[in-house]
């Protein structure tokens, strides 16, 4: 039996660490018990493994070599696998304030920015995870595809591994971003809604007039993560290590918003 | 112990609780009762620090609830049985609040039997009938083995068989010392269950008194009586020691003496009798009466007070 069989003996206020553990392992719990969230994650993996595959295959029978190696295997990424676990993000918390189940959770936990955290941490681990794993699945399919033409990519090539693992990253950048505006907004479909706008605000973006579109975009969490995954980062942007601050910065600003409203409105 | 002190709650406009008093005291079962948007639920919710109070104080134990750590260990409580993840089962319902808590699986394990529902937690809560959803939340409610119970509207839903497993169950709990808070707007079924009512309406209190004091009297009758002197026989009433209100001009609000005996002394004071009936008061009137000012929404044209 597991420390957490044994019930906590009255008037004993257990450390922040052991409660902070015991709302973590909760959150994981709901994660994983429903349906949707396996078959959000099915759907995220095979059009990301997919879609690289795809892409190898097409540029291994074209008769000429993208003009990213890497950016060409993360291309199929950015348009339906990150919709998918940013809706992943945004049903960790939409599912309870739909059904009214946040008010158990609450009623449990009350201190509300702790339920926010775990929430985050069982959503953030678990696309972490899952992100990584897909990103280097693609890179392998791909090379394997594209090696026969030699026209591969090693992972030791420089800068090889980095875009790699931001593209894992990509992903749960996005599900943090998914699970905030679902604790901003609190409608499924409302949230749902909101999720592509914020994804895909970008591609409006691209027709202002230059240097409005680099000046703006570069910003944009679609343009920054596409400039994290190239092996030769476009001109004009932002640098790489610069595009990671601004995809790592979009989950801590929306979590913050988030933080700030759970906090003081009625459930 | 709850204590509910001037509680206010505006919503825009809207005032849903205007200045709210009251003690809930262990060792007893006590009724929430009013009628439906009288301001229960949002009592309870403010209560368990769900939503904040425009102005007052709600403390449990002493305490604001949203201050107490791992609440589970002394307040139980089931708002809305409806309100679970349908898609999860009502193992991992209850396995993820009492997780969230410290709580052991061995507790679940328990409350799942002491429900009488584990046949069914591996199942979805989808396919769970409304009985089974209310029995889940009291198993929830129950997981901490608190000494605080507050449960909204608990036996909706249920059958004959589980209203009675229900109140059973409160009473056990009370028995034991614990404090049963448990909200209805049916009268009837508190009056069975409760020791101690709390009646608000509009966000107002109207009475906190032991059950038994109000159904004593409220069930108590009176005798109507109608006469062109009234007023005569008001008197006459009164020195023969009853108890006599005016009802409009020429009738009157008999207690402590018959039909008969009210008949035979105006007949022989020559005082002409126009109408002469017993009446038995109900419990479910005199709750109906008291509230009946504070209904948000009358059926019709307000019945009960204009038909008087």
């Amino acid at each position: 039996m597991s420390a957490l069989d044994i019930a906590p003996q009255a008037g004993r206020v257990p450390s922040l660490a052991v409660r902070a553990r015991d709302v973590l392992v909760s959150e994981w719990t709901k994660v994983r018990s429903v349906r949707s969230s396996y078959w959000i994650l099915l759907i995220a993996a095979v059009t990301a493994i997919g879609g690289s595959v795809i892409v190898a295959i097409a540029t291994a029978s074209s008769g000429h070599s993208p003009m990213d190696p890497l950016a060409s295997i993360f291309l199929a990424w950015l348009e339906y696998p990150v919709l998918a676990v940013g809706i992943l993000g945004v049903l960790a918390f939409t599912s309870e304030y739909s059904t009214g189940q946040i008010r158990t959770t609450l009623a449990a936990v009350p201190q509300r920015r702790a339920v926010l955290a775990a929430k985050a941490a069982a959503v953030g681990l678990l696309t972490l995870c899952f992100g990584e794993l897909l990103a280097f699945i693609s890179f392998f399919l791909s090379e394997a595809i594209l090696s026969g033409h030699h026209r591969g990519l090693s992972l030791t090539h420089p800068g090889v591994v980095g875009a790699v693992l931001a593209a894992g990253f990509t992903l749960f950048a996005i599900a943090i971003v998914g699970l905030s505006l679902g604790a901003i907004v609190r409608h499924t479909a409302g949230a749902v809604a909101a999720l592509p706008a914020v994804i895909y605000l970008p591609l409006v973006l691209l027709s202002l007039p230059a240097p409005w579109n680099d000046m703006i975009g570069r910003f944009t969490l679609l343009i920054a993560s596409s400039q994290i995954v190239s092996l030769h980062p476009k001109v004009g942007l932002l640098s790489p290590s610069f595009s990671m601050l601004v995809v790592a910065a979009w989950p801590t600003v929306s979590l913050l918003i988030a933080a700030l409203l759970i906090a003081r409105r009625d459930v | 112990m709850i204590e509910v002190a001037d509680l206010h709650k505006c919503y825009g406009s809207v005032t849903a609780l205007g200045g709210l008093t009251f003690e809930v005291k262990p060792g007893r079962v006590t009724g929430f009762l009013g009628p439906n948007g009288a301001g229960k639920t949002t009592t309870m919710r403010i209560i368990l620090g769900l939503d904040a109070p425009t102005s007052g104080t709600a403390l449990v134990r002493g305490r604001h609830y949203q201050e107490m750590i791992r609440p589970l260990h002394e307040v139980g409580s089931l708002l809305d049985a409806n309100a679970v993840h349908l898609g999860r089962s009502g193992w991992f319902h209850l396995l993820s609040i009492a997780q969230s808590n410290g709580i052991g699986r061995h507790r679940v394990r328990e409350v799942l039997e002491l429900t009488g529902i584990e046949e069914v937690a591996q199942r979805r809560v989808k396919g769970f009938s409304l009985g089974m959803r209310q029995r889940l939340g009291i198993a929830a409610a129950l997981l901490g083995d608190p000494q605080i119970l507050i449960f909204d509207e608990p036996t909706n839903g249920l059958d004959p068989e589980g209203i009675h497993w229900i109140r059973e169950l409160f009473k056990s709990l009370a028995s034991k010392g614990r404090t049963v808070f448990v909200s209805s707007h049916l009268m009837s079924e508190m009056a069975l269950t409760a020791d101690h009512l709390i009646i608000i309406g509009r966000g107002r209190l109207l009475a906190d008194t032991p059950t038994e004091q109000f159904v004593e009297s409220s069930s108590r009758g009176d005798v109507f009586v109608r006469s062109p002197m009234a007023a005569d026989l008001a008197s006459l009433l009164e020195r023969s020691g009853a108890t006599v209100q005016a009802e409009g001009d020429d009738a009157l609000a008999v207690t402590g003496m018959e039909a008969p005996a009210i008949a035979d002394l105006a007949s022989e004071h020559r005082i002409a009798v126009h109408e002469l009936a017993t009446r038995h008061a109900s419990l479910e009137q005199a709750y109906l009466d008291l509230t009946g000012e504070s209904v948000e929404y009358h059926a019709g044209a307000r019945p009960a007070a204009e038909d008087r």
